[in-house]
């Protein structure tokens, strides 16, 4: 489960007042916000990476502020741009060397079947990878860590519908685990076909909450308007 | 750790562009120890003639008068070692000519194929880890770490100290190991092709290589540290470049230059000469004196004259000079130590003086041959007075026995060398903590 308690936190021009959210297991809640690099800042808080102001993060129960990277979440990053992973190795390099970290090479290649990765592309260079290989790739070794809780950020954002339906059936997948699966992003479409609880963050709180189901008999565009523009 | 071996090895050996950097390493110093070998034969080839021809030269001198005036040649012979720093030590190709004159000469021929041996900065086997193996450690530390995006993908698999210390141990072992198997294979080779190394020569190239080794890991950190203090952005190749061209040319050039005016503290070489010719003159001029008071004197007289003059010039004046000399020696020598003192200060530096020592032909081989010459020359004088007003003049003796015309200079590693490689390390060992130090705060933004 993953919990956020009076979250606060003001940084150059980012501002988050007070955020309080439970994301259950087997749950995705999708916190909609309209500006990227708001996601970015959560997701980095969230992560560890940016320390937070005040409030409170947990992941089972396990609370956790500052500047230590929770370890046992998987955390999945919007990846755009395959040089700042350019290793200068061969994919399946960079596999037996994640593997010998200690993720299971079956966990990753359970993740890399399902987006139809021919065995050919780990012969390749990173940098030579077709941008949505890369991100199948970055997405099997994320997943491949088992954790109960989940947190992405923006990570289908310009990829093509080919590539998404193949993330939101492993996305299922993850839910159907068990997961809790908190989704950072600014689709208000893709939140309601993928999500079951949505969430709106404008200017840095949090203004409306609904289940995904009931989001579809509102109007999406009124929503849009109102807290996403 | 042998996770990070495999990945790192094959991150580097397995990218096209660092194998051919790697081969145009191992190409060219290759090439250049082939060229030093050459030389060395080439010199060894010169000796012979050499030796011949001042053995011949000696059975022309008819009296021992003209043998003081024209002496003997006496040629320096560097360690074999110094095929490895052809290019890097201080002394070119010497020779000096030992003979009654006041002033010691120390000169270099450009007769002949002499000519055409001059190479220029950095062309022989020290130079070229030293240009090119710097620049691709600098690069190479620059790709360690990728990017922050990387760094914070793998802090998600392990801790972050743990991922930077591991890639930067297992990096460093394999750059490490590909220098030093070059080092020493080409060292084996040089055996190979006939040169035989003594146990001090050969443990002198060792630690030449581990100060080699330690050097170029210097310059990985540092590419490591500027790529972090630049946040992994594109601009870093400026950077590169600027940090780069500072720590290979400009930093030796200014303390060459430095040492350059602390050695104008030094009296002209000039104006000892003319202090020694002036003492010279003074009992030249004492004799010449003497004869127009008595311009009757017998010759046998005018012998026995010249005889007690030379006497006196050995006892006096030629002391004089000799301790001229020693002193002007021995100012040379605080100049040279200061010179070292300050090389220890950075990396770079340090080796420029290390090759120098290294190669058999640095500054204190240079002092060696002057305290030979000296030698040489006060056994010369005493012999060449003997022989002259002592001795039968019908056949002239050559004062050279076996080869003393040869000055063997041998290599050394600077008095300094442990001083020298601590610091080095030491330097590694800021840069490491530091750019850790800056990353962690890239990394976890506060």
């Amino acid at each position: 489960m993953i919990a956020l308690k009076n979250l606060a936190m003001e940084k150059d021009d980012f501002y988050l007042s007070a955020l309080s959210l439970e994301v259950a297991a087997g749950e995705i809640y999708f916190l909609l916000n309209r500006l990227d690099q708001d996601n970015d800042f959560l997701f980095r808080t969230l992560s560890g990476f940016q320390a937070a102001g005040s409030g409170e993060i947990s992941y089972d129960g396990n609370r956790f502020l500052g500047a230590k990277h929770p370890q046992t979440v998987v955390f999945i990053e919007r990846v755009n741009d395959r040089a700042d992973f350019d290793t200068e190795a061969r994919l399946g390099q960079w596999f037996d060397f994640l593997c010998a970290q200690g993720l299971g090479r079956e966990d990753i290649f359970k993740t890399l079947l399902v987006g139809n990765f021919h065995e050919r592309q780990l012969k390749k260079m990173v940098r030579d990878l077709a941008p949505e290989t890369f991100k199948l790739a970055y997405l099997a070794i994320c997943l491949a860590a088992n954790s109960a809780n989940v947190v992405i950020n923006n990570f289908i954002k310009g990829s093509g519908k080919n590539f998404e339906l193949k993330f939101n059936k492993l996305l299922l997948q993850q839910k159907a685990a068990g997961r809790a699966i908190l989704f950072l992003g600014s689709d208000i479409f893709y939140a309601s076909e993928i999500a079951d609880r949505v969430g709106f963050l404008k200017n840095g709180r949090l203004m409306f909450e609904a289940a995904a189901a009931d989001l579809k008999e509102m109007d999406i565009k009124d929503l849009y308007l109102k807290f996403l523009n | 750790m042998y996770a990070f071996l495999r990945f790192e090895g094959r991150r580097i050996f397995g990218e096209r562009k660092n194998l051919i950097f790697l081969g145009f390493i191992s190409l060219f110093s290759a090439y250049f120890i082939w060229s030093g070998l050459n030389e060395y034969r080439q010199f060894h080839a010169e000796k012979k003639i050499f030796l011949k021809f001042e053995k011949e030269r000696i059975k022309q001198i008819v009296n021992y008068a003209q043998y003081g005036v024209f002496g003997f040649r006496l040629l320096y012979e560097a360690s074999p070692l110094n095929l490895f720093f052809v290019n890097s030590s201080v002394l070119q190709d010497v020779e000096s000519n030992i003979d009654s004159l006041e002033a010691i000469k120390v000169e270099s021929s450009f007769k002949g194929k002499k000519l055409f041996l001059t190479r220029g900065y950095f062309k022989d086997f020290a130079g070229i880890p030293f240009i090119f193996g710097s620049l691709f450690m600098l690069y190479l530390g620059h790709l360690a770490l990728v990017s922050p995006a990387y760094l914070r993908f793998m802090t998600g698999r392990m801790a972050l100290k743990k991922y930077y210390a591991l890639t930067t141990a297992a990096r460093l072992f394999w750059l490490n190991l590909f220098f030093v198997a070059l080092g020493l294979g080409l060292f084996f080779l040089v055996q190979l092709g006939g040169v035989v190394f003594s146990g001090a020569e050969k443990k002198i190239f060792f630690s030449y290589l581990l100060f080699l080794v330690l050097l170029l890991d210097f310059f990985y950190l540092l590419g490591q540290l500027t790529s972090v203090l630049v946040r992994f952005r594109k601009v870093f190749f400026l950077w590169f470049f600027i940090v780069w061209f500072f720590c290979i040319f400009l930093l030796p050039e200014i303390n060459r230059i430095s040492v350059f005016n602390k050695a104008r503290v030094l009296e002209s070489a000039e104006k000892v000469n003319l202090e020694k010719f002036r003492t010279l003159m003074a009992l030249e001029k004492k004799f010449r004196d003497y004869l127009k008071v008595n311009p009757a004197t017998p010759l046998d007289q005018i012998r026995q004259m010249q005889k007690k003059f030379a006497v006196q010039f050995i006892n006096s004046s030629y002391l004089v000079n000799t301790g001229l000399e020693t002193k002007y020696l021995r100012d040379v020598e605080r100049v040279i130590a200061g010179h070292e003192r300050q090389s220890v200060i950075f990396p770079t530096t340090f080796y420029h003086f290390l090759t120098g020592e290294a190669s058999g032909k640095g500054y204190y081989g240079y002092l060696d041959f002057m305290d030979y010459i000296m030698k040489l020359r006060n056994r010369f004088m005493h012999f060449y007075l003997e022989k002259r007003y002592e001795g039968n003049e019908s056949t002239v003796e050559s004062f050279v026995k076996n080869d003393e015309n040869i000055f063997r200079s041998r290599s050394r590693l600077p008095k300094t060398f442990w001083l020298g490689l601590l610091a080095t390390v030491f330097y590694g060992a800021v840069f490491l903590v530091l750019a850790y130090w800056l990353l962690r705060r890239q990394v976890f933004l506060p």
